[in-house]
């Protein structure tokens, strides 16, 4: 059993088509557990294309979908968004606690923090470049330095955590 | 080219993306012969696929690639190209690069080495404007170097100049190596910020202030010259929505703009760019007060990434002119012949992610849909199922828009912009929709600041439903659509009609 989230939603859903001579129909939907009311929406594959034609409350959407790792790549009505697929009870939330991470893959720039600092809200820790700007690593709240897992210069990959913060 | 003094027949453009692809369709068009060049990451990318030829660049850093004249003059030998097209960014504005092509024996498509060595340094422009009456930014000018107590000396300029001020480096360009410094204590961190950035860049950490004007609008004159002393300007190109100095949609004409102004600002870029006996197609920048006066910025001494919305409203291809005046010829044109048609508009298309401060974002283009419909021009160097690391520029892509007015060209670009599939990584796309929506924006009121100044929840995007988002995901799961992707399915045909794709069922389609 799959459920879905939207975005950088922590809401998990579980729909349940019906499926009618190759065009589904979304029955039930909950969110979190809990019952959702929901409009009349079908989905039919569109012939030959990659298309998928959606139609909600009369009227007829095209929508184009393509699978990227566990997400659902989705442009509909004009928007591009990103569905998620997880494991039926799989943990609500993968933010990390306290850490903060490289949001790309980059070269340290400079510290502007020691182990043990008490750092204020939107205080900068540290600079990092990547993409040839740079970027700084802002303290999320107020809270005390727990460790400094780099120095200036190092390359650091996308997802690594650079800084941790304690209360 | 025929009948030209210097004909060549084969061109290498030192370059890669969507300029390299443009200049070289544009010398297949011209019957020339396409060199290009290309580094590890870049085998197999669209503009080695356009070209007739390409050379590979071994190395893993941009300076033994895609910046290494040596390199590069050696690859033109090899494969008997003529000239070299450097197209904007890398070697494009190094002087000493232009005199080792000219040096080599080849042609080299872009100005004198004179006229981008003078213009390429900030304070030296300045200099040059201010001698030939051309109207520059109101300030101290101040050149810092890194040995000295650059501090103390920084410092003290900064307060005569006032606050706030604009830290930039001689040598920047695009944003990197320029700080906005609002008050004296972030006048030090901004300036390391800046200096770090021009190094890192551009390999040079000169640094100079100057006063920074707030509600004034980024206007720029295209120019075209020969190298008989002939000049005229191509009109204006309005580029005032800026975020951190990197333009976000670029606009021709500008709505600030009057004939008045037009025939003032085109004067004076023609004399500016006299002013440096420069050749070929070039631009001078100006910042344009609420009050109609206009000041210098700086002159670029190459073809500028926006180039596109000139050569729609006039209908003058800027790349084959700057062929036709490299191979000696003469202008074929007046300026009184130069027309204004219409209302054109870029789109930067950058793969970044606007809704967390504009990180740069990286991926596979799972699904690369271009809109295209009439009046809409669409440049890229990336092809579906194309790789977007962090080795180049995060820009993807330009769309840009022609329509007979304003109005219609903005109407144009919301369709054109919601039209484009672009999945698998995050883009701006959806953030371009919504600036181009802003009252600011449509009204033609957005000065340089304003992107800035403005909070980023504004230009948050509508959401679908999330029932409907999560219907489509889990209906594309069970028709298998991660299974099929890249090739449609043969097996699939209409049981009715027997036909693959039901003629009527697109007829259904309802607007909103």
């Amino acid at each position: 059993m799959m459920e879905w989230s939207v975005g950088e939603s922590a809401k998990k859903y579980s729909p349940t088509l019906v499926d009618i001579d190759g065009k589904y129909t979304l029955n039930r939907l909950t969110e979190d557990g809990s019952e959702k009311i929901i409009s009349k929406i079908t989905i039919t594959k569109d012939d030959n294309s990659r298309r998928l034609i959606i139609e909600h409350n009369g009227t007829i959407q095209y929508a184009y979908a393509t699978r990227v790792g566990d997400q659902w790549w989705i442009h509909y009505d004009g928007r591009i968004n990103v569905v998620n697929m997880h494991e039926a009870g799989s943990k609500g939330s993968d933010a990390d606690e306290g850490g903060l991470t490289a949001p790309m893959p980059g070269t340290i720039l400079e510290v502007q923090v020691k182990q043990g600092q008490r750092v204020r809200e939107g205080q900068t820790l540290l600079v990092m470049e990547a993409m040839k700007m740079e970027h700084r690593i802002l303290a999320p709240n107020a809270g005390e330095v727990i460790t400094v897992n780099f120095e200036a210069g190092d390359r650091v990959d996308m997802g690594v955590t650079l800084i941790e913060l304690g209360d | 080219m025929v009948g030209a003094p210097h004909p060549f027949d084969s061109v290498l453009v030192a370059n890669r993306g969507e300029i390299a692809v443009r200049v070289l369709r544009a010398a297949s068009e011209a019957g020339l012969r396409g060199v290009a060049v290309y580094s590890d990451p870049d085998e197999g990318a669209l503009h080695v696929e356009v070209a007739d030829e390409a050379v590979h660049l071994p190395g893993e850093t941009l300076g033994e690639t895609y910046l290494n004249s040596e390199a590069i003059i050696q690859a033109a030998k090899n494969s008997g190209a003529q000239a070299i097209h450097p197209g904007y960014g890398f070697l494009s504005e190094r002087a000493d690069f232009a005199r080792m092509v000219v040096a080599a024996g080849l042609v080299w498509i872009g100005p004198p080495a004179e006229s981008i060595e003078t213009m390429g340094d900030k304070i030296s422009a300045r200099r040059r404007m201010i001698d030939s009456g051309v109207p520059v930014i109101p300030g101290e000018e101040l050149a810092i170097s890194e040995d000295a107590d650059h501090l103390g000396t920084l410092a003290a300029a900064a307060a005569r100049v006032g606050y706030p001020l604009l830290i930039k480096a001689s040598a920047g360009g695009g944003g990197k190596g320029m700080r906005a410094v609002h008050e004296p204590r972030m006048l030090r961190t901004e300036y390391e910020a800046a200096a770090r950035e021009a190094s890192a860049a551009f390999g040079d950490g000169t640094v100079y202030v100057e006063r920074l004007l707030t509600g004034a609008r980024h206007v720029e004159i295209q120019v075209l010259c020969d190298s008989y002393g002939n000049a005229i300007h191509l009109n204006e190109r309005d580029c005032s929505l800026q975020r951190r100095h990197q333009k976000v949609l670029e606009e021709a004409p500008s709505p600030a703009v009057t004939p008045l102004i037009r025939a003032a600002m085109g004067e004076t870029a023609v004399q500016a760019a006299q002013s440096v006996d420069y050749e070929g197609v070039g631009t001078v920048e100006f910042l344009l007060s609420s009050r109609g006066d206009f000041f210098f910025l700086e002159m670029n001494t190459r073809l500028q990434v926006e180039h596109p919305i000139t050569e729609l409203t006039t209908g003058i291809d800027l790349v084959q002119k700057q062929f036709e005046v490299a191979s000696g010829m003469k202008l074929a044109i007046q300026q009184d012949e130069v027309g204004l048609f219409g209302h054109a508009i870029e789109a930067r298309i950058y793969a970044e992610d606007a809704s967390k401060g504009f990180l740069p974002a990286i991926g596979k283009l799972a699904m690369w849909r271009p809109p295209s419909t009439p009046g809409v021009r669409f440049d890229s160097g990336f092809r579906e199922g194309d790789e977007v690391t962090v080795d180049f520029d995060p820009m993807l892509a330009k769309l840009i828009v022609h329509a007979p007015s304003r109005k219609a060209a903005l109407r144009r670009l919301d369709t054109a912009l919601s039209d484009f599939v672009a999945l698998g990584v995050t883009t701006n796309v959806g953030f371009l929709r919504q600036v181009a929506a802003e009252p600011a924006f449509t009204n033609g009121e957005v000065t340089t600041d304003y992107l800035d100044s403005t909070s980023l929840s504004t230009f948050s995007e509508p959401k679908p439903e999330d029932a409907i988002l999560v219907a489509i995901a889990a209906a594309a799961s069970r028709f298998g659509l991660d299974r099929t992707a890249g090739s449609a399915s043969v097996t699939d045909f209409d049981e009715h009609s027997g036909h693959s794709g039901d003629p009527f069922r697109t007829l259904t389609r309802s607007f909103p």
